[in-house]
């Protein structure tokens, strides 16, 4: 027995694959941007600082994900852009370890800047869920084997969003719950993650949104928090059943964050405003107009709100008051979200050019630009020491 | 217990009855049902049909059906994993198959282009040429980019053109038969634009209803037909020509900038003969579209895009005189970027190419779909 016992452990170790710290949906654990892992790269070219990149099929604005030893992608392409492309590489290596290709049964129409790869897909050691904006999603396990899929416009045939839907899917214990918020029947969906059926399915007013749930466990309960047109609304995350509506929270493309007891919400700037049990308390502490997101959403990291715009703007507040440290325009648009770790901030453009802030200076003074020359929408993922960059023609791993 | 296990149980043939081990996990893929209420056998008949390795390949891409769009995604997958094992595994792809199958155009679009994919780049390039008539709109437009980058002459170029079905492409041909060779393309003809109407207006709309608020012209009334409109208000109908090179019809202009209105318009099509068609039609409004009173297609979203061809009805002409009827609501936005109250609609096959013997009645002359009378095209 005493002899197994030691051999077992070590058999494992052996055949375990190297895992590294898990960054497997949009903006990381639970959507707050911020890895916990330290030696993160600072400095980085096409050429220095690479450990590896791979070529990718076709464009896409989603961010890459990590999960367990595999790094997930997706892409869209075709004359209608109608071929939808599931990628995964080895995390450590960039190996190409499969990649599947679908149909797309919804609509691809949208506007130019978009695609049909624009939700970042959510993983887990078990696999990829992968949701395109055609309403179309797959769920595969690792190895590529493709566990289920959905074809959401088959099954809620009104579903309709000329722009192009790009918001994200997240992972809530056993299910995927699923953003649907459209021009026709709106809702959001909790799939379960074995067959991919329904486990709930809540009702939303009809209209085009682009922000990714976000959860919370409050009172021994999961919540999940979805802000559409008419607010942010609180969901149980077993039943669907809506527990609250915060109707100042209204969103349309960014996420807002809570820390702790407050929770911070994108709009015409960044507000902050109380969070209990039982949803919203009061009125919001603060508003700082200055930290005027974009497409991009809200970092909270280190006691900083940080905000990045499509105009060029970088800022960063306290906060607890809100008070703008500083507002910076830079030379190109931002659309993805900024994120951090290891007292680093990093905000990448659309021109592949990443700044690199240290996060407690209260002047924009970049420790670091870094420009890969190719077009960056999707926001980085960080995982293994590295960070990972979906371009449009590449997957770059950065780091060592 | 594993998949792969449970899938062998499920789907096990004789030995004897390889075709088996292929065929039932196929037809067991092609019996998937919407909202994922059989998934769970479903992923077990994908596990196996995979399982099977190189057989399973082309027959997994035969019974890929475009009209069935869940049971082909289940399909692809499956050849595309099929290939992608046997290209790890060092063995080589049976590419004369797959040529054939690519070559056959009675195999779907989807799997088509997928098999394309796997053939290599000298095979792909041969093909390329015998592609520019082809139904799927991928392989064609790849063989109509790869003429025009070879087409120079006004014959060369008026050739290309004749396959090409894209709006990029088609602007492109125009640009140079113009800009080489001075020959103006009308677009509106080479798309199949609807450019005469009757319309009447404004009826009474309220966004989120509005599909479902009927009005006179959808319960019947013929064009002349004196009609109440919005808040009773008398209204008639109206001819109506476009001379937009996308046979656009401006509404704000014809029956006034309103808010919470809709308007409808008529055209009467004839057909030599009973024929499959699309209607496609680009707005930014809600949308109805009817043939001979048959609701074709139906959708409601308002300014959000202006995309060609967004919205597909797909139907049929019987043989003679056929009514098409087309209804845009406009929503009550304030913003002056929603203030757009404007259709077009074409008639053409599932290429997007216009069909031989259809044409428009007009009165009782029929002309081609897209032609501008007595004027030259708007440019």
């Amino acid at each position: 027995v005493i002899r197994y016992s030691l051999i077992i452990p070590v058999l494992l170790a052996g055949s375990l694959p190297l895992v590294g710290a898990e960054w497997g949906q949009f903006k990381g654990p639970n959507g707050a941007g911020i890895s916990e892992e330290k030696g993160l790269p600072t400095e980085w070219s096409r050429e220095k600082g690479v450990k590896w990149k791979a070529p990718l099929p076709s464009r896409g604005v989603s961010g890459a994900v990590v999960a367990g030893d595999r790094v997930y992608v997706t892409c869209s392409s075709g004359k209608r852009d109608d071929k939808l492309h599931v990628l995964c590489f080895e995390a450590k290596t960039g190996k190409q370890l499969w990649h599947r290709q679908l149909q797309a049964t919804g609509q691809t129409a949208c506007h130019p800047k978009t695609c049909m790869a624009a939700p970042t897909p959510v993983a887990d050691a078990s696999g990829v869920y992968a949701l395109f904006a055609t309403a179309d999603l797959a769920c595969f396990d690792a190895d590529g084997t493709l566990r289920w899929y959905r074809s959401l416009t088959n099954d809620y045939p009104s579903i309709t969003n000329q722009v192009g839907m790009a918001a994200s899917p997240i992972l809530v214990k056993d299910k995927v719950i699923v953003p649907m918020d459209n021009d026709g029947e709106s809702f959001l969906a909790a799939i379960d993650v074995k067959y991919g059926k329904n486990a709930w399915k809540a009702d939303r007013p009809s209209g085009i949104n682009w922000v990714t749930p976000f959860v919370r466990e409050v009172a021994g309960k999961t919540e999940i928090l979805f802000a559409g047109t008419n607010g942010l609304t609180a969901y149980e995350a077993e039943t669907g059943a809506k527990r609250w509506t915060f109707k100042e929270g209204a969103g349309s493309i960014p996420t807002a964050t809570v820390v702790e007891d407050m929770l911070y919400l994108p709009g015409a700037g960044v507000s902050a405003v109380k969070i209990g049990a039982d949803g919203v308390k009061g009125k919001s502490l603060w508003n700082a107009k200055e930290l005027k997101p974009g497409f991009g959403s809200p970092l909270v990291y280190r006691g900083k709100v940080f905000s990045v715009d499509g105009q060029g703007f970088i800022a960063c507040g306290d906060a607890k008051s809100g008070k703008v440290q500083f507002q910076e325009r830079t030379k190109t648009a931002f659309s993805a979200s900024p994120v951090a770790g290891d007292g680093k901030v990093y905000c990448i453009n659309e021109l592949g050019v990443t700044y690199v802030l240290d996060a407690k200076e209260s002047e924009f003074n970049p420790i670091a630009e870094n420009n890969l020359g190719e077009e960056v929408l999707g926001t980085p993922a960080i995982s293994n020491g590295c960070l990972f960059i979906r371009t449009d023609k590449t997957l770059w791993c950065i780091g060592k | 217990m594993h998949r792969s296990f449970l899938a062998a149980l499920l789907f096990a043939a004789p030995v004897s009855a390889a075709d088996d081990a292929v065929a039932k996990p196929i037809a067991s893929l092609k019996a998937v049902e919407r909202e994922g209420k059989n998934n769970d056998t479903i992923g077990l008949a994908w596990t196996a049909l995979v399982g099977q390795g190189a057989p399973a390949l082309i027959p997994s891409l035969e019974a890929v059906d475009d009209d069935k769009p869940i049971a082909a995604n289940w399909l692809l997958t499956a050849a595309g994993a099929v290939a992608e094992a046997e290209t790890k595994a060092g063995r080589k792809l049976p590419h004369d198959k797959i040529e054939s199958f690519v070559k056959n155009v009675k195999g779907a679009a989807s799997a088509r282009v997928l098999a394309y994919g796997l053939l290599p780049a000298a095979d792909k390039d041969r093909l390329l040429p015998s592609f520019l008539n082809d139904p799927s709109a991928d392989l064609r437009g790849l063989a109509v980019a790869a003429e025009l980058t070879k087409a120079k002459s006004k014959e060369e170029l008026e050739k290309v053109l004749g396959f090409a079905r894209d709006q990029d492409q088609v602007e492109a041909i125009a640009k140079k038969l113009e800009a080489d060779h001075k020959v103006k393309l009308v677009l509106s003809e080479h798309f199949g634009f609807v450019t005469q109407w009757h319309i009447v207006g404004p009826f009474a709309s309220v966004q989120g209803k509005a599909l479902t608020m009927k009005h006179k012209p959808e319960e019947g009334a013929k064009v002349g037909e004196k009609l109440k409109g919005k808040a009773d208000a008398d209204v008639e109908w109206k001819p109506v020509t476009t001379r937009d090179k996308y046979g656009i019809v401006d509404l704000n202009a014809e029956i006034g900038k309103l808010h919470d209105a809709t308007a409808y318009a008529v055209a009467v099509i004839h057909s030599e003969k009973e024929v499959p068609i699309e209607v496609r039609a680009t707005t930014p409004n809600a949308l109805q579209m009817f043939v001979n009173g048959k609701k074709l297609f139906e959708r409601e979203e308002y300014h959000h895009g202006e995309n060609m061809d967004y919205h597909v009805g797909k139907g049929s002409l019987k043989a003679g005189s056929n009514v098409l009827l087309v209804k845009v609501c406009q929503n009550n936005q304030k913003d002056p970027w929603a203030q757009a109250w404007r259709f077009s609609a074409r008639i053409c096959d599932s290429t997007g190419a216009p069909i031989p013997g259809v044409t428009q009645l007009v009165g009782e002359t029929k002309v081609k779909l897209g032609s501008v009378p007595a004027s030259e095209e708007k440019k």
